[in-house]
């Protein structure tokens, strides 16, 4: 079954790949804006034997990955404290509800204002985008930890850092997994976006740049590139999510008892 | 052992007042083996946080070994009615019997001693590298109340803890009981809403009465120390014992 469904997966990507290359040869769109998936490939093998390419991907990797890392350490520490603290996420709650929704690109003029095409323009973007994918998951998750598991806690004596350590952190792994997992997706979408639009140097500056030399196909590697990496960082979040979570209900599947 | 004094429970939240436990007074000495049996909804789970330290009462109060409870004591050990959600299903078996023991900084030799004899007591010596959802509901709550062993409490609390079994697994667990209370000597305060297995498995059975609580009797089990499920059961004053205790209970239910 499983083979079957890759083999079909697989030959769904042939015809889109075919398709690619057939359309604009036969006419039906503009050849100069759309190039076949032939000239796109040949673009693709021109710019892996660029040293440029590779320091822009670099680049990219870097904002993406350290804003994660610290959209994710914020994300969870600044959950656990306000689920800890009773009284906390009520004075937060109506805060964090007006900020989340703000779209991170609305803070390109900022982040300009404040850091110019510096890297750390990309995190500010990358951080505001990602933290609230963290955070969010981080309060439902504290919310599902079962109180017989807590009171079996506290009856056995276990002191408050115990009890995060033992039963609140494990019962909220798998939001905050799915949320790591969604923060990471975003996370990329804002570095690419923050490099092409202010030009901080990355792969989006480097499709910026193809585009105004009317560099077509290169511009199209480069985007098949960032989907490329988008699918890789997908993949890698969900091994992760596998081995971190092996004994939860959603990755263990049934046992038979 | 254990004394409970005057205790009552009210909740009070969103406008409404539920007095759970009204007046309850009753002692366990040390080495007893008592069961609370009382109708259902009655505040026997309300009543036995409250003398784990679990919940703070509203009156009264719980002291153990002559010192008043005010949160878990140290002595004391709680095994409850939901096995599957009270052990951790992101640690084996070993690791769920040792996590109590890591509190009470004992030598990693002295707690591998206990979390293997402890084990090894419930019939699970080859279980420890499991995980609980591996194991089925009554090894489960071997695990529960293994865990509870290595505690090495004083006083165990036991909150209806074989309700969610099969027939068969809770006479098992039952025998389990009164085996571990005969060779270890912990005072045992255990919590059902079973007739038949109050009277098998105590000394002494509490009938609390309906909500608002207080103690409607007290019985003493006067059957043999050795006890088990094929001869207990037909003894003619197990039979007594029952009707008595069901007489109770259903006063208890209408309130008389």
């Amino acid at each position: 079954m499983r083979g079957s469904d890759a083999a079909l997966g697989a030959a769904g990507f042939a015809v889109f790949v075919l398709l690619g290359e057939a359309v604009p040869r036969l006419g039906l769109v503009d050849e100069d804006h759309f190039p076949p998936a032939g000239r796109i490939a040949g673009a693709l093998g021109r710019e892996l034997s660029d040293t440029a390419f590779w320091s822009a991907l670099g680049d990219t990797l870097t904002g993406w990955a350290l804003g994660l890392a610290i959209a994710v350490s914020a994300g969870v520490v600044a959950g656990v404290v306000i689920s800890v603290v009773p009284w906390l996420r009520e004075v937060t709650a109506s805060t964090i509800e007006f900020l989340r929704p703000i779209p991170s690109v609305a803070l390109i003029p900022l982040a300009v204002l404040l850091y110019g095409t510096e890297l750390r323009s990309v995190l500010l973007l990358v951080v505001y985008a990602s933290f609230w994918q963290v955070l969010i998951q981080v309060l439902y998750g504290v919310r599902d930890v079962d109180p017989v598991a807590e009171e079996t806690a506290r009856s056995y004596g276990l002191g408050a850092w115990a009890r995060v350590r033992h039963v609140l952190w494990p019962s909220a792994l798998p939001y905050v997994m799915t949320g790591v997992r969604l923060a990471a997706a975003v996370a990329l979408i804002l570095a690419v976006t923050a490099e092409l639009v202010i030009g901080a140097p990355g792969l989006g500056a480097r499709i910026a740049v193809a585009q105004t030399s009317q560099a077509v196909p290169e511009m199209y590697a480069l985007i098949v590139v960032t989907g490329v990496l988008g699918l890789l960082i997908n993949v890698g979040a969900r091994a992760v999510e596998r081995r971190a979570l092996a004994w939860h209900q959603s990755v263990r599947g049934e046992v038979a008892v | 052992m254990l004394d409970v004094h005057g205790l009552g429970k009210v909740y009070e939240g969103s406008g409404r007042r539920t007095e759970a436990v009204r007046d309850l007074t009753f002692s366990v000495a040390a080495g007893e083996l008592v069961c609370l049996v009382g109708p259902s909804g009655c505040g026997k789970t309300t009543l036995l946080k409250c003398v784990g330290g679990l919940l703070a009462p509203t009156a009264g109060e719980v002291r153990l070994a002559g010192r008043t409870v005010d949160g878990p004591p140290p002595g004391m050990a709680f095994v409850f009615q939901e096995y599957g959600r009270s052990l951790l299903p992101w640690m084996r078996v070993g690791q769920n019997v040792e996590l109590p023991l890591k509190q009470k900084r004992l030598s990693r030799e002295r707690r591998r001693a206990l979390v293997a004899d402890a084990l090894e007591s419930v019939g699970l010596a080859d279980a420890a590298g499991a995980y609980p959802w591996q194991l089925s509901g009554g090894m489960q709550q071997r695990v529960a109340i293994a865990r509870a062993l290595a505690y090495e409490p004083e006083v165990l609390l036991m909150d209806e803890p074989f309700a969610a079994v099969d027939a068969q697994t809770r006479a098992e667990l039952e025998d389990l009981v009164r085996r571990l209370w005969r060779e270890r000597g912990i005072t045992i305060l255990f919590v059902t809403h079973d007739i038949d297995e109050a009277v098998y498995l105590g000394e002494r059975v509490l009938v609390l009465s309906a909500s608002p609580t207080v103690v409607q009797q007290q019985l003493k089990v006067d059957l043999p120390v050795e006890r088990d499920q094929l001869h207990t059961r037909v003894d003619p004053r197990f039979a007594e014992l029952r009707t008595r205790v069901y007489e109770q209970v259903q006063a208890a239910k209408l309130g008389r």
